[in-house]
């Protein structure tokens, strides 16, 4: 293994704020870790947090859910719901013992591009220190 | 509550009309065991009981029960089902009631005031069974067991289950008919159990878990048995998508025993009969007791009390907590 | 039907914008070897002509049913992919596009990197590209009408070209007149046409337009539905005057007993009116309408032997039995034009317009320079001991605008050229008085402001650079406390009027259209519109527009314009007859769902309903999706303990082989 630890983090992206300010990201030429991989949901109150679960299953040291400010969301709430959810999955992760590093929520718009360069800096951090994820990851793939 | 009562209230509703047949507790094959008790007439119910050994929670029945095709021509039985229930098993009734599980007009609830019951195990354990036919009773501050000729009485702490320890709501939240007088509510005391393993680091709760999650043999009786995870076609069974492989090792216990505990975050109304079947002794209640913990003090809701209540996961506050967000 | 999946992956340089930082090539060799793979492609511009007919051509010749794109964003393209591939007979929804220029290459600077990303992106792409599902959009019938909320000058001009056009338009106004804002003005900048004799005509073409049913005193209750199809409920408020008998003659108003003792709204509160009113002598329409809170029979049960309005009408029109009258109706498009109100300016405290009768609102001072206002525009003014023509006039522009203390950071836009034209007025009423406005900047930036406000400087308007700190009273005037900060000469000045140029807010009551349509607001509090520069007058409501000062301050010439854009834009449903339903919408697994009803608590369009279904011969409750409602966001699904409702294209099974191809690569 190499010196430093590189993560592998996937992230949940709502459509209308999330990714597009990951997009405005791009467009402005932020520079940010190449670790991080987006999956595009319509919604961030799509986010099934199961999926957490299986992300961590199947090889991802980190994992990111990412919306519209609260107020914000195209679809007026789903952001809510998803922070209620994730919430209550954040808290039972911590108890089984997941180190609460892998896992982030955040908001950021469609013109807080530079907020995503940080949000995704701070992801990969976390994950970094808390080092490759052991824990309950799936010895096989079989997909 | 006089057991003569019970069955004389079992027998009226299990003769009327509407009703197709009154789950309650029966004296089991041997020893300690009681069984459920499907009474369809009066006769019936000289069987049931009402005891400390009385566990089971039987509003899974309401639930579990099969629809089975109904031959062409026929029509479907939608005579009401009666159910006896502790004060936690009413819980679940309520909230059967939220997430229309069933309806209001299909059930007859019995409620059964509660003073504790046993925790099955450790009587076990600390009063082997013996060929003797046995009996216990609730006394005003424990239990008294009664074997063959020998009367033991036996302290409330002793015996009592860690799910009654707890419990907050010993008198049914909701019923038709109410057995008796309602007991007295104890005071509330730290659950140690889920305290206990809070106070770990968290490499130490992965460990402890690993440990736990390792034995799991994936019999799903703690699905089975919970009267809220009722649905048809569980996702946990499902191949497409796969959320869990059928395969029993660490990884898809632990994934297993995650998307349990979750899918009743807001829902588990601690009755502990998850933890009371597991065969490995996986301490499931805690799981599911971190939770309600959880989402009593962070967001005020408490599932199964109010049968009008919003479903917890179908709802939200605007000042839900969010000190976790980036 | 279950054909087994030929995807073709096509991985676009995009000049060097992507191949600068990933190795294309490499990304196409990988992509040639994942399952179900049949062809993989670079070009340096896929989203060109070339590039969609290279993506056409193996469609035919390589009979490929999926296509993925590594690109740009979805968010830019998919559209243009979509379109391609349906022209080349693969349904549209056969396409998945990998990000990897917004999202990779644009934002790693090493190959490696960008190359290793690249690949897990196409990965998964392509892992859900292989599941994805043929989807059609629907059509469904609109309704060839519309609703204006607000009959403002935005209101009247969106209705009159929506009516004009051929479509029938109910217009909803929640005071007894039309005309809004603009009836209260006496000039109108730059060019000093009289508002009144521009907007009267056209409130009167509004009120008589065989195609308009106005519906004034009313307010919407309800609205639900979508494009082409909502269904309204507006309550017509008791007016207690007979709509049809009422002539308009004015007798009863004359004859109140209470008789001028209440402000009246139309003239800020400086004029009086009786209980029983017409806002404004043009009102329109010109019926009168009976102020229930004042009046004497309505509120305390008695006035004098009979209410002397009954005694005098003529007509006969007084009913005060009358009662709300409900009105329901269907429309295929919603206009919002709720307006605008005048900031309050004493939230300004320090400049006392709470405490001195001399220092009063611009507002105020369109109604006293007007022929029609309480003055009979004569510019008197109490002064706190006896009423005066003023000599020493100050305005102070940037009354609740550009100012964070109050929460507005905007510029109101309008308060430069009124106050300017206000200036002018009065000059010309009052040819000895010393005018002077107090600014921050002066923002002329309209068509033939500038040349305006230059004439106003060279009729004797003393423009002096100072936000005032303070007004307070000193003998029989008021001083103007402020630093002329281009000279930086601190000055006490000595006025007899202090006339405050406040800015526009959103209405008080805008959080009932809201919650009525599900608007959003921008950050300046004013409705959001669903683009700030391509879609101005849409919002996030499909088939609902804005038009006017309640999407943000703006003055005359750009409300109508926006009307005039919300009004074509509102047409285009009803001009199709038809609308076209989204094709990503939710769908449920009838067999599995346990009815719990979880999604129809948590659906925000109330797309999902309960319906009850034959299960072997038992009835069973399961959910429902009305896909003309439902956007497709998913959220009912996340709550789904049984999976059984999924959002089409975003179906966990969809979605959970991405995340498995995300994390193989490790």
């Amino acid at each position: 293994m190499s010196a430093t630890f590189e993560p592998n983090i996937v992230a949940f992206l709502c459509n209308w704020c999330s990714y597009a300010g990951a997009d405005l990201a791009g467009t402005s030429r932020e520079r940010y870790p190449a670790n991080l991989q987006i999956i595009r949901v319509m919604c961030s109150g799509r986010v099934n947090p199961l999926y957490v679960m299986n992300a961590l299953q199947q090889g991802a040291d980190g994992v990111l859910v990412s919306g519209c400010h609260p107020g914000d969301c195209h679809y007026m709430e789903g952001n809510y719901y998803a922070r209620r959810r994730l919430g209550m999955l954040k808290d039972l992760m911590e108890f089984i013992g997941v180190d609460p590093r892998r896992f982030h929520m955040s908001w950021v718009s469609a013109s807080e591009g530079h907020k995503w360069k940080e949000v995704v800096e701070k992801t990969v951090e976390d994950a970094r220190e808390a080092g490759p994820f052991e824990g309950f990851r799936r010895r096989q793939i079989d997909w | 509550m006089e057991l003569e009562q019970l069955q004389k209230t079992a027998a009226e509703v299990a003769d009327r009309e509407d009703v197709k047949y009154v789950i309650g507790w029966k004296k089991g094959s041997y020893g300690y065991r009681v069984a459920p008790g499907f009474i369809e007439d009066a006769a019936g119910a000289a069987e049931l009981i009402f005891s400390p050994l009385c566990t089971a929670n039987l509003a899974t029945y309401l639930t579990l029960v099969e629809k089975l095709p109904v031959p062409r021509g026929q029509e479907a039985d939608d005579r009401k089902v009666a159910v006896m229930v502790k004060g936690c098993d009413s819980r679940a009734v309520a909230q059967l009631l939220v997430e229309k599980g069933i309806g209001r007009e299909e059930v007859v609830v019995i409620g059964c005031p509660c003073p504790g019951v046993v925790d099955p195990e450790l009587l076990a354990e600390k009063y082997p069974e013996t060929e003797e036919t046995v009996e216990i009773k609730w006394t005003e501050d424990g239990f008294l067991l009664v074997r063959g000729e020998e009367e033991i009485e036996i302290s409330r702490d002793e015996l009592l289950a860690e799910k009654c320890r707890l419990c907050r709501y010993p008198n049914p939240v909701i019923s038709d008919v109410m057995l008796g007088e309602p007991v007295e509510t104890r005071e509330l005391v730290e659950d140690e159990g889920v305290a206990e393993i809070e106070n770990r680091d968290v490499d130490e709760r992965a460990a402890y878990w690993e440990e736990q999650f390792a034995k799991c043999v994936r019999c799903y009786s703690c699905r089975n048995v919970c009267p809220l995870c009722y649905c048809q076609d569980c996702i946990l069974d499902r191949l497409n998508p796969t959320w869990v492989n059928r395969a029993v090792n660490f990884s898809e216990n632990t994934a297993f025993n995650i998307a349990r505990a979750f899918h009743l975050a807001g829902r588990c109304i601690e009755c502990g009969e998850c933890e009371r079947v597991c065969p490995a002794n996986i301490p499931l209640g805690r799981l599911n007791r971190k939770l309600a913990r959880e989402v009593r003090d962070k967001y005020g809701f408490e599932p199964g009390v109010d049968p009008e209540a919003e479903p917890f996961q179908a709802s939200f506050k605007p000042d839900d907590p969010e000190d976790f967000i980036l | 039907m279950t054909e087994k999946p030929k995807v073709g992956v096509y991985v676009c340089h995009c000049g060097i914008n992507i191949s600068s930082t990933v190795d294309v090539d490499a990304v196409s060799e990988y992509a040639q070897k994942l399952p179900n793979v049949e062809v993989a492609r670079t070009y340096s511009y896929m989203c060109s002509d070339p590039g969609q007919v290279l993506i056409k051509n193996d469609i035919r010749e390589l009979g490929l049913n999926r296509v993925v794109v590594a690109s740009c964003s979805p968010r830019m393209h998919e559209p243009t992919f979509r379109k391609a591939i349906k022209e080349a007979g693969v349904n549209p929804f056969f396409l998945e596009m990998a990000n990897i220029r917004e999202q990779c290459s644009w934002v790693h600077e090493e190959i490696e990197e960008g190359t290793a990303k690249a690949k897990k992106l196409v990965g998964a792409a392509v892992a859900k590209a292989r599941l994805l599902e043929a989807l059609e959009s629907k059509e469904v019938d609109a309704e060839p009408a519309a609703l204006v909320i607000g009959a403002g000058i935005a209101g009247i001009q969106a209705s009159l070209d929506i009516a004009d056009a051929g479509f029938k338009v109910y217009l909803v106004e929640k005071t007894p007149s039309v005309g809004g804002r603009m009836a209260q003005l006496d000039k109108t900048f730059p060019t000093l046409d009289c508002s009144a004799c521009i907007l009267t005509p056209k409130m009167v073409d509004c009120a008589s337009h065989p195609n308009i049913e106005l519906l004034s005193y009313s307010e919407v209750e309800e609205i639900t539905g979508f494009i082409g199809n909502f269904d309204v409920k507006v309550r017509k408020k008791a007016r207690y005057v007979d709509f049809d008998k009422c002539t308009g003659c004015g007798d009863c108003a004359a004859a109140c007993r209470v008789k001028d003792r209440f402000p009246s709204e139309f003239d800020q509160g400086m004029g009086k009116r009786s209980a029983i009113y017409l806002p404004f002598p043009q009102a329109v329409p010109a019926k009168y309408t009976i102020d229930a809170e004042n009046c004497l029979f309505l509120s305390k049960g008695k006035c004098g032997k009979n209410p002397k309005c009954q005694e005098v009408c003529g007509a006969e029109a007084i009913n005060f039995e009358q009662q709300d009258e409900m009105v329901e109706f269907k429309v295929g498009a919603v206009i919002v034009a709720t307006g605008f109100d005048t900031f309050d300016a004493s939230r300004k405290p320090e400049y006392g317009y709470a405490d001195y009768p001399n220092v009063i609102t611009g507002m105020e001072m369109e109604r006293l320079v007007s022929a029609s206002g309480p003055t009979g525009g004569k510019v008197k003014i109490f002064n706190g001991k006896e009423e005066i023509e003023p000599k020493e006039i100050a305005f102070i522009k940037c009354v609740g605008s550009r100012d964070k203390s109050v929460g507005n950071e905007y510029c109101s836009r309008v308060c430069c050229m009124y106050v300017a034209k206000q200036a002018h007025l009065l000059r010309d009423k009052m040819p000895d008085a010393n005018i002077r406005v107090y600014y921050m900047d002066v923002r002329a930036f309209g068509k033939g402001f500038e040349e305006f406000y230059d004439r106003v400087r060279r009729e004797n308007v003393r423009y002096i650079r100072g936000n005032p700190s303070e007004i307070f009273k000193r003998g029989d005037k008021l001083v103007v406390k402020v630093e002329d900060t281009l000279t930086a000469t601190p000055l006490e000045d000595e006025v007899d009027l202090v006339v405050l140029g406040v800015g526009l807010e959103p209405r008080a009551d805008m959080r009932e259209v809201m919650d009525l349509l599900r608007l959003s607001q921008s950050p300046d509090r004013f409705f959001l519109e669903a683009h700030p520069k391509l879609r101005p007058v849409d919002t996030a409501t499909e088939g609902v527009f804005l038009a006017g000062c309640c999407q943000g301050p703006k003055d005359i010439p750009d409300t109508v314009a926006q009307a005039k854009g919300a009004a074509s834009s509102a047409m285009i449903p009803l001009a199709r007859g038809k609308v076209t339903i989204g094709a990503q919408v939710a769908s449920v697994n009838e067999a599995t769902c346990r009815g719990c009803s979880f999604c129809v608590s948590i659906c925000p369009y109330t797309a999902i309903e309960m319906v009850t279904v034959n299960r072997f011969g038992h009835e069973v409750e399961v959910a429902r999706v009305n896909e003309a409602l439902c956007k497709g966001c998913g959220s009912c699904s996340a709550a789904c303990l049984s999976d059984s409702i999924q959002p089409k294209s975003f179906r966990d099974r969809q979605i959970l082989p991405q995340i498995a191809a995300l994390g193989v690569l490790k």
